[in-house]
């Protein structure tokens, strides 16, 4: 197999925080030993909720935050062997595309001169031949190149969005970090940028990690998931089996709270309650104070994310009771949950 | 069921920029309904909300047409003082960071209940749990920073109950929350809905949304109602080619569904420079001539089911 183009392993981030003035500083683990592949052209979503350190997993990637252990590779490179030559070579190849476009650009510079930047910076184009690198890009991305004489405050959201996208692709990177990139977003534009996403990833060497809490964006945009609760990847895997055979209770969760198109769906019960809970995390199984199915078991023994046999090599997920799961992620009759069996109540989905 | 509020030939406009944000709007709501407010951002849905709710912020007013409410059938006398509250995007930024969870829950119950003291305290610990949140006597003390955005915003709800609200208006409840605190948060109000019997009016772009709770859902479109119908009827049989085309840009997680999302062409006008007739004609792939003459008169197609375009989606 030819080298992949991220990887990293034994990834950790711990943040200190104080909890009061005279509080002794605690430890929380945002990033917790997680492993890596990104092969070339590959485009792997990470999901989670907010507080499950997926923000900062794609930090670490990108080498905007030191990790307290743990490496991260890029073409072969350790980042902790890049001088700063390297590191400027290495932005060159790779970009990150964050949550509100609004803010990630200058309101003083024009949209030319700002997709226009890093072709200057990099000393990739001159000011002529940058010219036309940035009106092709703003047309690729569906802006006409009239639009670089523009604020950022004279366009719509969408559009925004798209200038971000441009200047994030002229240097022709090999990998983009989106960080919720599409979800604040309205639905129609929303569709628009997957559509553009989908179609720049098909023209251009690109790799893309897509980081999100919206499982109905990323379902149509990579090829491979995963899913991270309190600093753990939980569940990973090709897309479509994970959507299809979810086997992580908290990816079954996620999956059954998206709303559906169905009108006669009502008065359910939320498939999961409360939210992260981060002092879970020394001992067992992180996820088992909101999980349904947890046992003594979990509070004792963390799992680990291991592969499950009836799916190859693909899907892994870290929980003790994987292969118990259902195909459906409607709770079935017969589960054995921490208050008995699931009532018939639960069941009536 | 009785009619609880009744809102005719609705215009609102910011006189300085001679701006129509709102260009008559017709609907009612029944009590004990919910009602769903779909399109775009920028299409008049959260203005609706403002004008109904007469919260209309400074410089935009409303120059014709009428709400009406009718709490106590129409035969009340006293011109009708409905009970309104309404919830917001972002509940962190509609709390106020200086005062206590506990201020700011006993200040409506004493405004709207007349509670004091010890009885203001009791019911603002009953509000917090009956919406989720526990430790209700602890969570008193604490400040709208120490919650989580999904804990605020049961905060919200909590405080819109303490009006005992014949309305609740929610605008966008759960975009900002993730998708787990989302399916807690539309339990919570489809509960709270059947417990008190209010009525709802709820903004989103999400159609997931509207489908789980509103009964009726009201397709807007640059200040115009264009299609409204009950929730099943227009999840089903959309006729105006937007609500076609805002269904047919929802991304579905069904792992058979790999068709992409159509999006619609273009994006929403700016309300100064609408085009002439049918606002979406440019936009609209079914449109002709006629459309960009005159904006289409609302038709009943069906059982309380109207729609304003010229070449409706069949069937």
């Amino acid at each position: 197999m030819s080298t992949p183009l991220l990887q990293a392993s034994g990834l950790t981030k711990a943040f200190r925080h104080k909890t009061g003035l005279f509080a002794r500083p605690t430890t929380q683990l945002a990033v917790n030993s997680i492993g890596f592949e990104l092969a070339v052209r590959e485009r792997i979503g990470v999901v989670g909720e907010s507080g499950s350190g997926k923000s900062t997993l794609g930090r670490l990637l990108l080498g905007l935050t030191e990790p307290t252990q743990g490496d991260v590779w890029f073409e072969g490179i350790n980042h902790k062997q890049r001088r700063a030559r390297d590191w400027k070579e290495f932005r060159v190849r790779t970009s990150l595309v964050q949550q509100n476009p609004l803010s990630a650009l200058n309101p003083q510079m024009t949209i030319g001169q700002q997709v226009a930047e890093g072709l200057l910076v990099h000393r990739i184009a001159g000011r002529s031949g940058a010219y036309e690198h940035v009106a092709a890009m703003l047309e690729r991305v569906g802006l006409s190149s009239a639009m670089m004489t523009r604020y950022p405050h004279q366009m719509s959201g969408g559009q925004r969005q798209r200038v971000v996208i441009a200047r994030a692709l002229v240097l022709d990177p090999r990998l983009v970090v989106f960080d919720e990139a599409v979800s604040a977003l309205d639905v129609s534009v929303q569709a628009q940028v997957v559509a553009l996403l989908r179609s720049l990833w098909q023209e251009l060497d690109l790799a893309y990690v897509f980081i999100t809490h919206d499982l109905r964006i990323v379902r149509h945009l990579v090829d491979r998931i995963a899913v991270m609760y309190l600093g753990r990847v939980v569940e990973t895997g090709d897309i479509r089996s994970v959507y299809e055979w979810p086997r992580h209770p908290y990816t079954r969760a996620l999956l059954a709270s998206v709303p559906t198109m169905d009108s006669t769906v009502r008065n359910i019960e939320p498939p999961i309650k409360g939210e992260l809970d981060a002092s879970m995390v020394s001992q067992g199984c992180s996820f088992r104070s909101r999980c349904p199915f947890a046992t003594d078991r979990c509070a004792v023994e963390t799992p680990e994310l291991r592969p499950i046999p009836a799916h190859g090599a693909s899907q892994h997920a870290a929980c003790h009771r994987a292969e118990e799961f259902p195909r459906s992620i409607v709770p079935q009759i017969g589960m054995v949950t921490e208050r008995g069996t699931a009532s018939r109540e639960e069941m009536a989905l | 069921m009785s009619k609880l509020l009744t809102v005719r030939d609705l215009v609102v406009e910011v006189p300085a920029r001679n701006i129509k944000i709102l260009d008559g709007i017709n609907f009612s709501l029944e009590a004990g309904q919910t009602l769903g407010l779909v399109g775009e951002s920028g299409c008049g849905k959260s203005v609706t909300c403002y004008a109904v709710a007469n919260m209309l912020p400074r410089g935009i007013v409303r120059s014709g047409g009428s709400v009406t409410f009718e709490p106590g059938g129409p035969s009340t006398r006293k011109p009708a003082v409905p009970k309104i509250a309404m919830i917001f995007q972002d509940p962190t930024s509609s709390l106020n960071p200086v005062h206590t969870i506990g201020y700011y829950l006993e200040s409506a119950l004493y405004r709207h209940q007349g509670l004091k003291g010890s009885d203001a305290r009791m019911e603002a610990m009953r509000l917090l749990e009956r919406v989720g949140i526990d430790r209700a006597r602890s969570r008193l003390r604490a400040y709208p920073h120490q919650f989580s955005g999904g804990m605020n915003q049961r905060v919200m709800i909590a405080h819109a109950l303490a009006a005992k609200p014949q309305l609740l208006i929610a605008d966008e409840p759960t975009t900002a929350l993730d998708v787990t605190m989302q399916a807690q948060i539309l339990h919570l109000l489809e509960e709270l809905k059947a417990e008190t019997g209010m009525s709802l009016m709820i903004v989103s772009h999400d159609l997931g949304v509207i489908a789980r709770l509103a009964d009726r859902a009201a397709v807007m479109y640059c200040g115009k109602i264009v299609e409204t119908a009950s929730v099943a009827e227009l999840l089903e049989r959309p006729s105006h080619p937007y609500a076609r085309a805002l269904i047919d840009c929802m991304l579905s997680i069904d792992p058979d569904d790999l068709a992409p999302p159509v999006p619609i062409p273009g994006s929403v006008p700016l309300l100064d420079s609408l085009p002439e007739g049918c606002h979406f004609h440019p936009r609209c792939l079914r449109a002709s001539g006629e459309c960009s003459a005159r904006f289409p008169a609302p038709a009943n197609i069906g059982f309380a089911h109207e729609v304003s375009c010229y070449h409706p989606v069949a069937a």
